[in-house]
């Protein structure tokens, strides 16, 4: 596969990526583009895998991997990773974060870069990451959770573009992107414990005269909502207010998975059909002072509190909450692994974080 | 645009302070007993007969406005639902206020910006209100907004329109553009086709509660403050008739300090937020809403 030198005609800025996958004659997926600089790191494989079956009528071509690095597994405050992506009619990208989970660094306030006083914020790290999708295209973004650690600031912006010209169903692209962020390092007992963390990924549909209309736009903001002024005077009671843990509280980790496309028509029915036959909630507890209705019995649906909802434009949104990042995983894999859209159409590796 | 829209708020804030002025000699007058010159039982100044911000003000705060909020707990019974039995020492009280400042917030977060961009810039309502559509990730949520927005046209064409498209209450230029804003939406929103895949106009809430406050020439200020005391009132009136407290316990909490700097801090913070950035800060309040379908039995839509 002819990739080229990453080192050649280089004009990206530090953390900038840029990735163009082209379908060549007769059915040849090739990345025509990958270029990407420091502190990024682009990889591709294409595993030649082939698809057995698929809900496409179109030619089917095979899933090539992207794989999303970065220096350390993570982000520095000040980090900006910039990546734009373009899939070509009738491609297939499956990327996915190899290192495990995204970790978004604080470095100690007074061991940081010159001039900041102790106490201030860290410099916020970002991500932007920009897709366009051609027609018949598919993209499958299962990544890791992001593990933002205490103190952190962070901020992620994921646009998709499809393609709208084409009005009929079969031929639109096709979208399937988790985003989930978790409480932190368990392990050394974070729970809630950054600063801030964005996540908006939005979809937008392009049509024949270039105009853009928004399709969907999924946006969450966990923010300590510290004032800044109060951080001068270093007082650590007021850094720690626990607003975060407040508003997720009982959760650990919480996500979104977004469903388009005819791909993914079949998994997105597969979620809404399990999402209405949950078991009613309060369904045996007839009165106010008897203990709750016995659980069902336990399955992976207990653990997770999720909604399904066929929102609009034939989009599926996915919300979950579960206590820890392992359960979700459990509960999401197993679903996917449990209908087999992901595993047919990309192949056993697209599930690589799950 | 923005010029425009900072002109009209210049002519509120004058008028309000000439009334103010007048009020104050009025009250000085009476202090200093002299006599009052003419009719001072009532201190209104002759010229403020196009600015009676007040009256739109009660008409707007009034839970009478048969917007059909009340058929609403934005979440508040699956809320129950979802934490029951509660833990031992916390009364369903104590879990009532946190829910309340939770679906404050997260109301804020997600609604103010687009209340306060419609009002700002009345001509981009079709916009906002398709990004408000693409940005509310919840069915239950959405039917809710829709429903009220709806409700809310229906009562602007059929009651207050009368009143408030023409005449002496028209408060400048900005308003009347507003008020062709709302009327094209009308048209747009019964021509449109009523099927949840369209992507016409829906109908939302928080974006058609700004541009009728605009016209009926309430400040900004005021817009967005009786838009969350509104939402307050909703879910406190669903705490009663589920059950959680009593009519009084909950005028008590409406009228509290503690409430009323909630919404001034929710307001304050997203003052200046673009729509862009409106987001959901209490995620488990997506599932709760979401999940109210599941619920065995329900009193309320959402």
């Amino acid at each position: 596969m002819p990739v080229k030198s990453p080192f050649e005609a280089c004009i990206a800025k530090p953390g900038q990526g840029n990735v163009v996958l082209s379908l060549l004659p007769p059915s040849n997926p090739s990345l025509t583009t990958l270029t990407y600089k420091y502190p990024l790191k682009l990889l591709t494989r294409a595993p030649g895998y082939v698809p057995v079956s698929s809900a496409l009528s179109c030619p089917v071509s095979r899933p090539v991997h992207l794989y999303l690095l970065t220096y350390g597994g993570g982000l520095l405050p000040g980090d900006h990773i910039d990546v734009s992506i373009t899939l070509e009619p009738q491609t297939r990208l499956v990327v996915t974060t190899p290192q495990g989970s995204t970790k978004i660094f604080k470095t100690e306030p007074n061991s940081s870069t010159k001039g900041r006083r102790p106490g201030k914020l860290s410099d916020k790290s970002r991500q932007t990451l920009d897709v366009r999708v051609g027609r018949e295209a598919a993209l499958c973004y299962l990544p890791d959770p992001a593990v933002p650690y205490k103190d952190s600031r962070y901020e992620q912006v994921q646009t998709f573009t499809i393609d709208a010209t084409t009005t009929k169903d079969s031929k639109r692209s096709s979208l399937c992107i988790l985003d989930w962020v978790t409480q932190g390092r368990t392990s050394r007992g974070e729970n809630w414990d950054f600063h801030l963390w964005r996540g908006k990924n939005e979809v937008w549909a392009l049509d024949e005269s270039g105009k853009k209309k928004l399709l969907l736009r999924d946006s969450l903001i966990l923010d300590e909502e510290i004032d800044e002024g109060l951080l001068e005077d270093g007082d650590e009671t007021l850094i720690r207010n626990g607003l975060i843990r407040e508003r997720t509280r009982p959760h650990g980790v919480v996500g979104t998975l977004i469903l388009y496309g005819p791909i993914y028509e079949h998994l997105s029915t597969f979620f809404m059909d399990r999402f209405t036959s949950q078991p009613r909630i309060g369904a045996r507890n007839w009165s106010s002072s008897a203990p709750a209705a016995v659980e069902s019995p336990p399955n992976y649906d207990s653990k997770v509190t999720f909604t399904a909802a066929r929102v609009r434009a034939g989009f599926v949104l996915v919300k979950f909450g579960a206590s820890d990042s392992e359960t979700a995983k459990d509960w999401l894999g197993n679903i996917l692994r449990e209908e087999g859209t992901v595993i047919n159409e990309f192949g056993e590796e697209a599930l690589f974080c799950l | 645009m923005t010029v425009k829209t900072h002109v009209s708020d210049l002519e509120k804030e004058i008028s309000d302070l000439e009334y103010r002025l007048q009020n104050a000699k009025t009250r000085l007058a009476l202090a200093s007993g002299q006599e009052p010159t003419e009719d001072t039982y009532l201190p209104l100044p002759q010229d403020t007969v196009p600015l009676v911000p007040t009256h739109a003000l009660l008409l707007l705060s009034d839970s009478a406005l048969p917007l059909g909020s009340f058929a609403y707990s934005s979440g508040l019974e699956s809320y129950l639902a979802h934490n029951k039995p509660l833990p031992p020492r916390v009364s369903p009280v104590a879990s009532f206020h946190r829910f309340l400042k939770l679906s404050i917030a997260s109301m804020a977060s997600t609604s103010i910006p687009y209340v306060l961009a419609a009002y700002r810039y009345p001509d981009d309502l079709e916009t906002l209100d398709n990004d408000m559509d693409a940005s509310t990730p919840c069915v239950v949520a959405q039917r809710a907004s829709i429903a009220q927005g709806r409700a809310l046209i229906g009562v602007w064409e059929r009651a207050f329109r009368g009143t408030y498209a023409s005449g002496p209450f028209l408060t400048g230029p900005v308003a009347a553009r507003a008020v062709k804003a709302i009327e094209a939406f009308s048209d747009e929103l019964k021509s449109g086709v009523d099927d949840p895949d369209s992507l016409g106009p829906k109908g939302h809430f928080a974006p058609l509660w700004g541009i009728v406050c605009l016209v009926m020439g309430m400040d900004a200020r005021q817009t967005a403050y009786v838009f969350m005391l509104n939402h307050a009132k909703a879910v406190l009136s669903a705490a009663v008739r589920a059950s959680v407290m009593g009519p009084y316990q909950a005028q008590a909490v409406l009228a509290s300090q503690g409430l009323q700097d909630l919404i001034t801090a929710r307001i304050d913070r997203e003052w200046d937020t673009p729509v862009e950035d409106a987001g959901q800060i209490v995620p488990p309040l997506d599932l709760w809403v979401g999940r109210h379908e599941l619920l065995y039995s329900r009193i309320f839509n959402s």
